[in-house]
């Protein structure tokens, strides 16, 4: 199988891990690899995504089934664009419990979409409880630990076991206090090859940014090539198989 | 040759999902392999025959010339398996028919298969509803179906009332129907096809629907704990023992 595009949702069942951040980046990210990308803000309160991305973000609720409808069934239609969600915590249960309902994962891969989820660890047994039941019921999906420096060492990684033949841990470096007002106020764009001008950054504080870019989209990148060696080793054991 | 099975569903008052339990019935069979047919007593004119019409015959069931059509022909026609969506409140009154008719004599010789669906309601009428089908069933396997699709709640039912009303019925066996998501529910009754035709995105002629991804993955999960309990129960196994029983595949 050939995926022709794909779905990344960033999750975390905790509120205030960066996720937003996550999403916002990883946007940017595929508008900087020149792909079509949508994303959707599944945050009820501050729509915080919608606010930095406002022409490339949808606004979705899972609450109800209309939001359901209008959220799944855009994500598998028949369109070569790449798409992001970001999956706010209080939508975290609901999300997951209708696509394992509805066979979202097998749907996605019927279409030749590859769907992967970036969970940010932290050492709550939430999160550890939640992680596992994705790796259970999401089994076919790309499951990729992210570890927001942010929030520490990192010392729980070890709660969060690897999928053998997955990717590694998602490094997102943290970024200097100083170069986060910036980043913190829309509009900004990591995809906008000015970046910073606009935001009146000087120069040294600009380059500093764009090497913290660099490093993350470097394990974007990383995370693309799991995905397409996740596809290349399924389609050898199809192929073997048969 | 195997000998005919015929499935009665029937719940003493409307409106408990008897009809959505008798097309869950006709999908799973359809899904076996099992040629079945089906007669709606809703006459003149059925649910039943409306998303099933090549299958459904309305009929009168308290009327001889079509319980003849219906009895009759269990040894000639091509369908293995009857099922027969009795109108509401005529379940007692069916079931004395077919004592009349020598029915029930055939099938505790065991010439005919015969089980009941007893579709109950949320009301202590229902239970006694079954003291009262008891009395007749004899032998038939007796299923009681605790249908929550419209979410039915079963307050009302104090646990050790129903019990005794349950174990009258020797060999009785209760199937759990789940809630359906309200809105595929609704959109399956209007696109008025089968459940296996709305989850295959197809429409009453098969040809390609436009159905949601969401309500087809719904109806397509309700679906599958229903055919659930139907391979709980071993419905392939009384009605044609020799038919894989596992394909619930099928619905996708």
């Amino acid at each position: 199988m050939a995926f022709r595009s794909s779905i990344t949702i960033v999750a975390s069942p905790r509120p205030r891990v960066g996720k937003t951040l996550l999403a916002r980046l990883l946007t940017d990210f595929h508008l900087h690899e020149g792909r079509l990308v949508t994303a959707f803000d599944l945050n009820a309160g501050e729509r915080t995504l919608a606010q930095f991305l406002p022409e490339k973000t949808t606004t979705a609720s899972v609450h109800n089934t209309r939001g359901q409808m209008a959220l799944f069934d855009h994500l598998i239609a028949s369109e070569d664009t790449t798409k992001v969600i970001d999956l706010g915590h209080e939508s975290f249960t609901q999300f997951f419990s209708v696509a394992q309902q509805i066979d979202f994962i097998e749907e996605a891969r019927r279409r030749s979409i590859a769907v992967a989820i970036l969970f940010t660890i932290t050492p709550d047994q939430t999160s550890v409880d939640a992680y596992r039941g994705l790796r259970v019921h999401f089994a076919t999906a790309t499951l990729a630990p992210v570890h927001n420096e942010l929030l520490g060492p990192g010392l729980h990684r070890d709660k969060y076991p690897l999928v053998t033949g997955g990717p590694g841990v998602v490094r997102m470096p943290a970024l200097a206090p100083g170069l986060r007002r910036y980043i913190e106020r829309p509009p900004f764009s990591f995809a906008d090859s000015s970046i910073g001008e606009a935001a009146a950054m000087p120069a040294d504080t600009r380059s500093e940014l764009q090497r913290w870019l660099r490093r993350i989209f470097l394990e974007f990148r990383e995370l693309d090539l799991r995905i397409l060696l996740a596809d290349l080793r399924s389609s050898i054991q199809f192929g073997s198989g048969t | 040759m195997a000998r005919p099975a015929v499935i009665l569903v029937g719940a003493d008052k409307g409106g408990v999902g008897k009809t959505t339990v008798a097309r869950t019935l006709i999908d799973y069979f359809g899904a076996h392999q099992t040629p079945t047919r089906a007669f709606d007593t809703e006459a003149p004119r059925g649910t039943l025959k409306r998303f099933h019409p090549e299958l459904t015959e309305v009929v009168d069931v308290t009327s001889v010339s079509d319980q003849m059509k219906i009895f009759d022909t269990l040894g000639s026609a091509d369908a293995k398996v009857t099922v027969i969506d009795v109108r509401a409140g005529l379940l007692s009154s069916t079931l004395q028919a077919l004592t009349d008719i020598g029915f029930l004599e055939s099938a505790k010789k065991g010439q005919i298969t015969f089980a009941v669906f007893h579709i109950l309601g949320s009301s202590i009428a229902s239970l006694q509803e079954i003291a009262e089908t008891a009395r007749v069933v004899g032998d038939a396997n007796y299923f009681l179906v605790k249908n929550f699709i419209n979410n039915t709640t079963f307050f009302e039912w104090d646990p050790a009332t129903y019990n005794s009303y349950f174990k009258k019925i020797k060999g009785a066996e209760e199937i759990t129907i789940p809630k359906l998501n309200e809105m595929a529910y609704e959109q399956v009754e209007v696109a008025s096809v089968p459940f296996v035709s709305f989850i295959g995105n197809k429409g009453a002629k098969g040809e390609p629907a436009n159905n949601s991804f969401v309500l087809r993955g719904y109806v397509r999960h309700w679906l599958g704990n229903v055919w659930g309990e139907f391979d709980r129960v071993k419905l392939v196994d009384l009605v044609s023992p020799k038919i894989e029983s596992n394909v619930r595949q099928v619905a996708g």
